[in-house]
């Protein structure tokens, strides 16, 4: 009996480790350690929208995993916030906006799809305050769910935190307001496990420049 | 052994290596210029890279025989071609076709105006309609700002471009809105009923609109209501007038809004001394209740009702000696419901279905005897649309109205009722992204006049540039005769023709727009020993500039608005064509807004121009010859963006005409001629101060 549940338990621990390691395929988890290479050396835009491109590829041979869309989501919003031109920040953020709701369907529920979306929402907002208010609701939204399927995902309080950085004060946004939301982010970032190095894990290094200027 | 197993592996590497294909080409632009950051890809493979500076790019692939590339670019639509693959290299080039950008593809814009939240050619936000100095969050009033409409105080409503404040009508989501002002004071103009807050975008049209709108000469007003709420909130708001709350409740695919408030204009006007002659100040009391309904992924059902009740009484000056006032009380309620629903069938077809009714009634005493007035509406309208091609569409619909007044004087009773039924369809027809073509037709009949009309309209957009558009459009308008000539007897329907010209360039951070207009009007109701008529007739030509600037100045924002108007009509009870006391010849005004940072605090400015307007001076042998002096306005608004008791909280302080111009607005000359009493603006100066109060959300935004 004990044996049986014992092997249930296996079971199920390989299950859930496969589901997460995209129904294992080794072509395609190199694939993405190549293309996160890509991204962690890209040093200008232009480095970031080829990342993106190659996301992109993956993803259209790769209908059924939800990361490459993710990352080309994620390379898209870092090639806009690495972009001068307004115009094409929110052209570039338009795409991953579509991105992430691909992952989004591939992917439901899913604390960091969620996360990522209310990081460019509220990029979306940034462009335009004044006409776009309603990204403002939106992207507190989907923070909001976000945290309720995972509260322990660092990105969370980071974007949430950085968002208040940036919404002036006067708008409930702040220095003083955002320290301790990226202060829970640091704490739960000393913990944060990814449970396999292709999933999100970025994030860590951006908090530290945001605390060292809210000090 | 070990280096038994290396030897295939090595093997099979270079035999991989030596089979590899080598692809590359070049991507261009229609017009020849390089792509960078192309993707280009071998279809169902990983292989593939990005194209450079120049637009080169160049892999390798060890995929064989017939395959496709396809190439995508920011900006530009995917292409694909199919190539060989063998041992050779491949040489493939492409020329990506730009793709049409919702922003630069044209849109049918002439004589309109779009306000709203990430709106396709919209020029203001939904919060500037709120935040413009002066208007007190009334949506009339912030549409005064903008060319083709009159400022004007004396008469509620918008007179837009020469026409009367009924030839303008309000649809809130597509549905006929009958008494969208407050009771009003005599000659004096009264605030909207409908909350900026309650609508995300608003439409507003000067001339030449949509076939799905009828029963109005002169301009729409299309007002579309918000939908869910992101979260359940608290709303409190406390004025320098009154107060009101009001409960957001997000459900997971719901939500609901109940509100109620009460004004009281007695303690403001006993601290601003008022033209008027109050013997009861203003008093309103009402509610209203939104429920929305997110019926699917594309489905939406909204139902709206409203309640309101007000009262106030006065003396009024007697017109005909000048010298003796009598009593006038009213008493207003106001009821209004509307629901609407909105469906895709699939993917190419939309359902909107939607049901109104509104009753307003008055009631009070006129000097010694009771009188009272009812206005009722109750529709029904049904529209499908149909998507086809790229970014055409074909919408149909039908829409039927049961509409009518009574009224008593004493013991002298009228009434009238009549049914309007409607049929409409429409079509925008995209030639390319750059050139688009609107026909339309209405069809109208109406029960109580007992006749048919047929009005045809037709839109052209052409993109002459990528930020530059020119517009053109025809429009033949019909409306029923005011209530007020209806109940004496049934006569025809009032006609008018408009021609539009307009040129615009908006970018990001600017919006110019100059248009050009005439109208004709038929048919318009005169009125002879007492009975109405259809004899009337007149024309309105001019042209209006506007300016719209959020770039120049750091933080700041403004826009500037002109309309010159020529005008003259011969209706009502005119002996002759003239120029109506409503239309003012030059109509002008700038509204600033910039947000203090350092002071958390967003502050305002407006000021508002018009030339003289005419009145009647029986004195004068010639009919509104006379001309008032030029009406001058400049008001402030602050709003301070606090938290009180860590709720986020707006203090806003609205100053009306600061330097205390002396505007008159017309004159009412006695019945011998030898005296005459100027019509004033409720008081020269004044102060307005609210206190807008969130709870359960700590950004202002719900």
């Amino acid at each position: 009996m004990k044996n049986l549940k014992n092997t249930l338990l296996l079971m199920l621990v390989i299950f859930s480790l496969n589901s997460f390691a995209q129904d294992n395929n080794p072509k395609l988890d190199e694939a993405i350690k190549k293309g996160l290479d890509m991204i962690n050396s890209a040093k200008a835009a232009e480095d970031l929208m080829k990342s993106a491109n190659y996301f992109e590829r993956i993803a259209q041979v790769e209908s059924k995993a939800w990361l490459p869309q993710y990352y080309a989501a994620y390379s898209n919003l870092s090639a806009g916030l690495e972009s001068a031109d307004k115009k094409v920040k929110d052209q570039l953020w338009d795409k991953a906006l579509q991105e992430i709701e691909q992952a989004n369907n591939l992917s439901p529920e899913n604390s960091e799809i969620y996360a990522l979306k209310g990081y460019l929402e509220y990029m979306k907002l940034s462009i335009d305050p004044q006409s776009r208010l309603n990204y403002m609701g939106q992207s507190a939204a989907s923070l909001e769910q976000a945290k309720k399927i995972n509260p322990d995902n660092p990105r969370i309080y980071l974007i949430s935190g950085q968002n208040k950085f940036f919404t002036p004060e006067a708008f409930g946004g702040g220095k003083t307001n955002a320290k301790p939301i990226l202060e829970t982010a640091a704490a739960k970032f000393t913990i944060f496990k990814a449970t396999s190095p292709l999933m999100p894990n970025w994030g860590a290094e951006r908090l530290k420049t945001l605390l060292a200027q809210c000090n | 052994m070990k280096a038994f197993y290396l030897i295939p592996v090595l093997f099979l590497y270079s035999s991989l290596s030596f089979g590899q294909t080598i692809i590359s080409g070049t991507i261009k632009s229609a017009n020849g210029l390089p792509l960078a950051n192309a993707n280009i890809q071998l279809k169902g493979s990983y292989d593939g890279t990005s194209s450079d500076n120049n637009g080169n790019y160049k892999f390798s692939s060890d995929e064989k025989g017939t395959q496709v590339i396809i190439c995508s670019a920011l900006n530009y639509e995917a292409d694909s071609i199919r190539i060989e693959l063998g041992t050779k290299p491949v040489l493939a080039n492409l020329i990506l076709k730009e793709a049409t950008n919702q922003l630069q593809t044209v849109t049918i814009s002439a004589g309109s105006f779009v306000a709203g939240d990430g709106k396709k050619g919209a020029v203001l936000s939904a919060l500037d309609i709120a935040t413009t100095a002066g208007t007190r969050a009334d949506v009339f009033a912030a549409l005064q700002t903008l060319p083709g409409t009159q400022v004007n105080f004396s008469e509620s409503g918008l007179f837009v471009r020469g026409g009367a404040a009924a030839e303008t009508k309000t649809y809130f989501d597509g549905l006929l809105v009958k008494s969208p002002f407050n009771a009003s004071v005599p000659d004096k103009a009264s605030r909207g009923r409908l909350s900026p807050f309650l609508f995300k975008g608003t439409s507003f049209s000067a001339g030449g609109y949509s076939a799905q709108y009828g029963q109005a000469l002169s301009s729409a007003l299309i007002l579309e209501s918000t939908d869910l709420p992101e979260k359940t909130t608290t709303g409190i708001s406390l004025l320098s007038v009154g107060g009101g709350v009001d409960q957001n409740i997000r459900y997971k695919n719901s939500s609901i809004t109940v509100g109620g408030y009460y004004y009281n204009l007695s303690p403001v006007y006993n601290l601003i001394k008022q033209q008027t002659n109050f013997v009861k100040a203003p008093e309103q009391l009402g509610g209203n209740v939104h429920y929305k309904l997110k019926t699917s992924e594309t489905g939406m059902l909204k139902v709206y009702a409203a309640y309101s009740k007000s009262k106030f009484s006065l003396m009024e000056n007697d017109n005909n000696t000048l010298a003796d006032q009598f009593f006038l009380s009213n008493n207003n309620d106001n009821t209004y419901l509307n629901a609407s629903y909105k469906e895709f069938l699939n993917a190419s077809w939309k359902l909107e279905a939607g049901f109104a009714y509104n009753k307003d009634s008055d009631e009070g005493l006129k000097v010694l005897d009771q009188y009272s007035r009812g206005d009722h509406l109750m529709e029904e309208k049904l529209t499908l649309t149909h998507y086809y091609g790229k970014l055409s569409n074909l919408k149909f619909g039908l829409e039927t109205f049961g509409t009518g007044r009574e009224e008593s004087l004493g013991t002298l009773t009228h009434e009238y009722k009549d049914q309007i039924s409607s049929g409409f369809a429409e079509s925008d027809i995209f030639l390319s992204s750059k050139l688009v073509v609107r026909l339309g037709l209405r069809t109208e009949y109406s029960s109580y006049l007992d006749r048919y009309n047929l009005a045809p309209r037709a839109s052209l957009g052409i993109k002459t540039a990528a930020n530059d558009q020119l517009s053109m459009a025809y429009g033949r308008f019909y409306q029923n005769p005011e209530d007020e000539y209806l109940i004496i007897k049934p006569t025809n329907f009032e006609q008018a023709d408009h021609y539009i010209l307009k040129y615009e360039r908006n970018t990001d951070d600017r919006n110019f727009r100059v248009e050009a207009f005439y109208k004709d009007y038929r048919g318009l109701t005169k009125v002879n020993a007492g009975v109405p008529d259809n004899s009337g007739n007149g024309y309105a030509q001019g042209f209006e500039l506007f300016w719209r600037d959020k770039k120049s100045i750091k933080d700041a924002d403004f826009w500037i608005s002109y309309s010159f108007l020529d005008t003259r009509r011969n209706f009502r009870d005119f002996p002759t064509a003239a120029t109506p006391s409503f239309a003012a010849k030059h109509t002008a005004s700038l509204v600033f807004k910039k947000f203090v940072n350092a002071i958390n605090t967003q502050v305002g400015a407006a000021y508002s121009f018009a030339s003289g307007r005419t009145y009647y001076n029986p004195n004068n042998p010639v009919y509104l010859a006379d001309k008032t002096k030029s009406y001058n306005n400049l008001s402030f608004t602050v709003s301070h963006l606090t938290h009180i008791l860590k709720q986020f909280t707006v203090l806003y302080v609205n100053a009306n005409n600061v330097p205390g111009f002396k505007n008159v607005y017309g004159y009412n000359y006695s019945n011998d001629g030898l005296s005459r009493q100027a019509k004033l603006p409720s008081a020269r100066r004044d102060l307005f101060v609210g206190l807008l109060m969130t709870i359960g959300d700590n950004t202002f935004v719900r």
